[in-house]
């Protein structure tokens, strides 16, 4: 499956962490926040001129995730998301990219 | 609803004795109950509903940062204390111990141990709508061993969702009991405290616990009842985002936002402090009238009444600036703010993180100085500390006010306005510009990566916003009945007593304030300054506030003889020798500069002295400031000059 940086996802894709590219102390923190490997994400949008992603997880958080660090999260891409909140999320980020 | 223990053992805890309860009950609040949390889970919104608002600071050993706590009583009749934590991401990821999370975790061991025999139950609060990221904590907290009860807010918001919690279900699957409350519901202190009290009572043993999958134990509890409602608003949230968080559209109306509080500020708060400075002449009139004019009138009119009572006018405009920033705040339009200058304040060494500390600066230095903790990177968070005595914080709005009602008077209120505003922008471009410097000098080095959650739009409560707009006035009339009454009164006594040798006739010129003033006047002379302004800025050195209050008391009693007048005329009108003006327009706006800049604030100084653990930047900050507010006055002055503004 192949496999890119968060920061390469186009707004409304649904895409599942599986690896973190940080040290071990920042990595193990994202975790906590809620970016960890196995979290499905939708991109929602970014912010202009290089700026932060806006990310939804399947947990239901949403973050604002700097560009470098989401260089650093590897992803792959969801082709059918394996939780509801995900789904809605995926169905919600389409309508969003639709208008 | 009421707590759900899962579990019978033995309670967790050193200081139990073995039926449970815990051994002192005379102490100051047989327990401690921590409430813990994530970032935006509610649990300020709990705190106030669990102690009516009630909050006073508390004193833990080796916990440096202001906890604030309530005091409750149990229905057991156990007298136990709320303390309110920062909010937290993780108790085990390695943190700096200065940040919002070392602070919550240096209480938690402090608090697990206490000496005092005072026992501790930790509430976790946890947005149910949000509710795997809130139960990863759960599993840190209980692997840490900690005796926990889970509290669930925002039970309406999510029934709005169509969502319910089985907290049986939840309770057996993480081993802790579980509360489902709404926050704003009044019966929530009652089940919340009854659940503690039982979990005091009867503990519940966590060892071993913690080793569960939050994502699967969030999916298995959380249970559709069929309320479509949730898609639709998260459909609005989308809605309101894509125009709020727009590539473009956002920073456009971000800064309009900005600009529109601000201005707002001044327009509302404007015709208040007009009013009172009016009740001031009435009442300096009315006491010469009934007491004649003697010492003691003149102490209490031109001491008391000319410098307290002339600040107090400016009350109105801190409260309707702590309400705006609370409402953004609670609203969580700020966190969307930092979303959109993130990328800006990356260009100049900071990050998003450093958006809200900065901003709070515009109330208040010492809270966002505090604030400055959720900055998990130490350089980050010092450069933040470093620049944020150069936001517009409130306590300049009376020299503000004073110098625009001044020589500005005679335009209208919206050119003030702009003014205004265009001071709030001087003091946030100067600190981005001091950012950008310092993250290249003296606190460069690699940043850490920059994660921010951005939380669901809420609906701000009111007895919240409420609660700080009366906690800033009354902050700002402490000062106003303390400080600045007492700056007053010294003031008072060195400009009415003559300098010790002078044989010439008494009289203000001649006042050991006068003198000291005079002395320094050759270098504030290039930035248009005369004695009484050096006076002024010597008075208002441990607290800017105390300027116009200091230029009140001047005033009132170098006049003390003529008709009492408005300030503003009197420092309009004031008269050299020959005749000719003492202040001009380049002058008001000398000073205008001046105030932007310089730190005159002693608590600033103090909060940077407990948050950097050193002298050397307070002391840093002091001398930057200064020097940036002397040079930018000079410059201001010598230009405005030349141009012929007068």
């Amino acid at each position: 499956m192949t496999t890119f940086s968060l920061a390469e996802a186009v707004n409304g894709l649904c895409v599942r962490i599986t690896a973190v590219d940080l040290d071990g102390e920042a990595a193990a923190w994202l975790g906590a926040v809620g970016l960890h490997e196995g979290e499905e994400l939708v991109v929602l949008r970014r912010a202009a001129l290089g700026g932060p992603l806006h990310v939804r997880t399947g947990g239901g958080g949403e973050f604002a995730v700097a560009r470098d660090v989401a260089q650093r999260i590897a992803v792959t891409t969801v082709e059918k998301a394996s939780t509801e909140t995900a789904a809605a999320h995926l169905e919600l980020a389409k309508g969003a990219e639709a208008t | 609803m009421s707590a759900e223990p899962s579990c019978h053992g033995a309670p967790v805890g050193p200081k139990r004795s073995s039926d449970g309860a815990p051994r002192s009950r005379e102490a100051r609040g047989a327990l401690t109950v921590a409430l813990a949390g994530r970032p935006n889970s509610g649990k300020s919104s709990l705190y106030n509903a669990l102690t009516g608002g009630d909050a006073h600071v508390g004193n833990y050993p080796g916990i440096t940062v202001d906890i604030l706590e309530g005091n409750v009583e149990l229905p057991s009749g156990l007298h136990a204390v709320i303390a309110d934590l920062p909010g937290f991401y993780s108790v085990e990821a390695t943190v700096d111990k200065s940040t919002d999370e070392g602070v919550a975790r240096a209480f938690l061991e402090t608090a697990r141990f206490d000496k005092s025999g005072r026992s501790l139950v930790v509430v976790q609060v946890i947005d149910p709508t949000r509710l795997a990221l809130g139960l990863r904590l759960t599993a840190e907290l209980l692997r840490a061993r900690l005796p926990l009860l889970v509290v669930l807010t925002h039970k309406d918001v999510l029934a709005r969702e169509g969502h319910t919690v089985d907290v049986a279900a939840l309770s057996a699957a993480i081993g802790a009991p579980v509360v489902l409350v709404n926050a704003r519901d009044r019966a929530t202190k009652a089940a919340v405290l009854a659940a503690v009290d039982d979990h005091a009572r009867e503990g519940n043993d966590t060892q071993g616990a913690g080793h569960f999958d939050a994502a699967k134990v969030a999916r298995a509890v959380v249970k559709d009842v069929g309320n479509a409602s949730e898609l639709r608003r998260r459909r609005l949230t989308e809605r309101v985002d894509s125009v709020l968080l727009h590539p473009l559209v956002g920073p456009v109306l971000f800064v309009g936002i900005m600009a529109l509080l601000f201005a707002a500020v001044f327009l509302v708060a404007d015709p208040a402090s007009s009013l009172m400075d009016k009740l001031i002449g009435l009442a300096r009139a009315w006491l010469a009238g009934v007491f004649g004019k003697n010492l003691f009138t003149s102490f209490v009119a031109d001491g008391i009444l000319g410098g307290a009572g002339t600040v107090l006018a400016f009350m109105p405009q801190i409260v309707i600036l702590t309400v705006a920033l609370e409402l953004l705040e609670a609203s969580g339009y700020l966190a969307r703010g930092a979303f959109l200058v993130d990328r800006l304040l990356r260009l100049l060494g900071l990050s998003g993180r450093s958006f809200l500390p900065l901003l709070m600066g515009h109330a208040c230095a010492i809270p966002a100085i505090a604030s400055t903790r959720i900055v998990r990177d130490p350089r980050e968070r010092l450069t933040t500390i470093l620049v944020i005595p150069l936001m517009t914080c409130s306590a300049r709005l009376p020299t503000y006010g004073l110098v625009l009602a001044t020589f500005f008077g005679h335009r209208s209120a919206l050119f003030r306005a702009f003014i205004f505003v265009g001071l709030y922008f001087a003091g946030i471009l100067t600190a981005l510009v001091a950012s950008w410097t310092l993250r290249r000098t003296a606190t460069k080095g690699k940043g850490l990566p920059l994660v921010l959650e951005i939380p669901a739009y809420r609906l701000p409560q009111i007895r919240v916003v409420a609660r700080k707009a009366y906690q800033s006035g009354r902050r700002f009339l402490r000062d106003v009945g303390t400080i600045i009454v007492a700056v007053s009164a010294v003031l008072w006594v060195l400009l009415t007593v003559p300098m010790p040798g002078s044989t010439a006739e008494p009289g203000i010129d001649r006042s050991v304030a006068a003198t000291i003033g005079r002395a320094i006047e050759p270098a504030t002379r290039p930035a248009g300054f005369d004695w009484r302004i050096n006076v002024g800025l010597i008075g208002s050195f441990g607290a800017r506030e105390v300027m116009v209050g200091t230029m009140g008391v001047i005033f009132g009693v170098e006049n003390a003889a003529d008709d009492p007048a408005p300030l503003t005329t009197r420092l309009r009108e004031a008269k050299k020798p020959d005749g000719s003006l003492v202040y001009s327009t380049a002058t008001g706006l000398a000073l205008l500069a001046f105030f932007v800049l310089a730190c005159q604030c002693m608590s600033t100084v103090a909060a940077i002295k407990r948050e950097t653990g050193t002298w050397r930047w307070p002391a840093f900050v002091l001398a930057y400031t200064y020097a940036l507010g002397y040079v930018a006055a000079v410059l201001v002055y010598q230009v405005s000059t030349a141009f012929g503004l007068r």
